[in-house]
């Protein structure tokens, strides 16, 4: 634990001299104000658009926050053959990537909470802050786990650019994933329908973490559904990390 | 300073490049494509998870292309950008189902667009009374179809938290369509429940005004019932009490009694109208 807890500070204390951070997390906020001068150009609706425009922002740039920095994490250890010092220690690799994620959660943590303090600034100020906002921001950051879990399992054995290529195919998937319901009701052969069913529970679905709309609404969230979420990020997050460190066990860094 | 020619040259070359298009696409309004969108259903696959943004964008163009005047053609697409791209996208938002009704009706002059859109709206916002009350205000004050405003303000009022004025209007509808007995039914009610001073005074001079209506309908009807007993018009209202037709003659609003006319034809009441030249 304590040398998980090490490599976490580490990758912490490194994501946050990156430079990439900093880029995303001005654009975000950027945004966020921008959001403001896109209301003045609707009749009504101002309060949604505000609300809108930031969750968009948070769960977006933290996204990219998550794609761009996780894929790195471990490549750019072997692109620099650091990880031969690390690995030639007393230390699991899995120990090592787990620091990783952790690092890099911690990351997203502070990233997020910088946006969301931001977010409620502007909404204080124009009098529309709503506690609920927060349950979405939540379910966002869970989001943002899982995805990092996938960036950290592409990058254990592809190069960054790739990694990121695919991580960004499967945030489109998992928030297309609903469409394979679509495509089985249209299917006659039962097999096609089976292999449908299959992908729709084997691919990541993103939108299980998508309450944007319900909470700008102010519609009924059922109150069970952070805990499935979380339940949801616990089960596919563990089995991503393991099967990341699986493949990193297997490479050969002698 | 090579470098600053290039840059200067390159930027002189792409803004006339830029203006040029412009040109060649004959003034074209900003975002003109976005009338060609398809569905929102569509849409909302391609905008993973950000629909309500999506929704917002749309809107907002939608704001500025539907209030340039110089586009001669501009309502071709409004019920295809209001009802099938942005309710179908965020089908809570609703200020695009007021708004987009508004210049549907108003400024397009398509009423049925505009109640087609509310109707989506209300389908899909059953908790809003602000949706079917527009409608109905859109067919009492313009359409002056009165069944239609009453169904819609029927709808509006039975909505939990729908004020005051629904109701008020969804009563004189009854009145509009010649139901002055329903429609006195609802004021009385509304009078009587009324909790400010001004709400009161509104439902009481509609009470006032319809109650002597329905009074006078009712003993008019009496009184044909009593020629034709007697095969001779009443000389009085008294007779239609002396005949037991009635228990005792009625008094207007005002504690006055009503007259029968000289010829015994029609009953008349001298109350003053307290709606009149309103």
């Amino acid at each position: 634990m304590t040398r998980i807890w090490a490599i976490a500070s580490n990758t912490f204390r490194e994501a946050i001299r990156d430079r990439i951070l900093y880029l995303l997390l001005v654009f975000a906020l950027l945004f966020m104000g921008f959001s403001q001068i896109l209301s003045l150009l609707t009749v009504g609706g101002e309060e949604k658009i505000i609300k809108d425009v930031g969750l968009a922002c948070i769960s977006l740039f933290g996204v990219l926050t998550s794609v761009f920095i996780g894929v790195a994490l471990v490549s750019k250890e072997i692109e620099r053959r650091t990880i031969y010092t690390i690995v030639s220690k007393p230390i699991h690799r899995y120990e090592f990537l787990l620091g990783k994620y952790f690092g890099l959660v911690l990351t997203l943590f502070v990233n997020t909470s910088v946006m969301t303090a931001w977010y409620y600034l502007i909404l204080f100020l124009k009098g529309f802050a709503d506690p609920r906002l927060l349950l979405a921001i939540g379910l966002i950051f869970m989001e943002l786990l899982l995805i990092t879990a996938f960036a950290i399992l592409f990058s254990s054995f592809s190069t960054p650019i790739l990694s990121t290529l695919f991580s960004l195919s499967l945030y489109l998937v998992g928030h297309l994933t609903w469409s394979l319901n679509l495509l089985q009701e249209r299917l006659k052969g039962a097999g096609g329908r089976a292999i449908c069913r299959f992908l729709y529970f084997a691919l990541p679905n993103l939108e299980i973490f998508n309450v944007k709309a319900e909470v700008v609404h102010q519609l009924p969230i059922p109150a069970t559904l952070p805990l499935w979420a979380l339940l949801y990020l616990v089960g596919y997050g563990g089995a991503v990390l393991a099967a990341a460190c699986l493949i990193l066990r297997r490479r050969d860094f002698t | 300073m090579k470098g600053l020619i290039l840059v200067l040259l390159g930027a002189l070359a792409a803004g006339t490049a830029a203006v040029h298009v412009e040109g060649l696409r004959g003034g074209s309004a900003p975002g003109y494509h976005l009338l060609y969108l398809p569905s929102g259903r569509s849409l909302k696959a391609l905008t993973l998870g950000y629909e309500g943004l999506a929704a917002d964008l749309i809107y907002i163009w939608s704001i500025q292309y539907y209030s340039n005047y110089q586009i001669q053609d501009r309502y071709d697409y409004l019920d295809q950008i209001y009802r099938r791209v942005i309710a179908e996208l965020d089908p809570h938002f609703l200020d695009p189902y007021l708004v987009g009704s508004m210049i549907m009706s108003v400024e397009a002059n398509r009423d049925d667009l505009a109640l087609k859109l509310l109707d989506t709206g209300t389908r899909n916002n059953p908790h809003e009374w602000i949706l079917p009350f527009q409608a109905g205000f859109l067919c009492y004050n313009k359409l002056h179809d009165y069944a239609c405003a009453k169904d819609y303000f029927q709808r509006a009022q039975a909505v939990p938290g729908a004020p005051a004025p629904v109701r008020r209007l969804y009563a004189e509808m009854y009145n509009r369509l010649g139901d002055k007995r329903t429609s006195l039914r609802y004021w009385a009610e509304i009078h009587d429940t009324a909790d400010t001073d001004y709400v009161r005074q509104v439902s009481w001079m509609h009470v006032h005004d319809l109650k002597i209506e329905v009074d006078l309908d009712d003993l008019n009807a009496i009184v044909r019932r009593y020629h034709e007993e007697h095969g001779a018009p009443p000389a009085g209202l008294q007779a239609l009490v002396r005949a037991g037709l009635l228990e005792s003659v009625p008094l207007d609003p005002d504690g006055n009694p009503y007259t029968l006319s000289p010829d015994g034809a029609t009953v008349r009441s001298q109350a003053r109208r307290l709606l009149q030249g309103r």
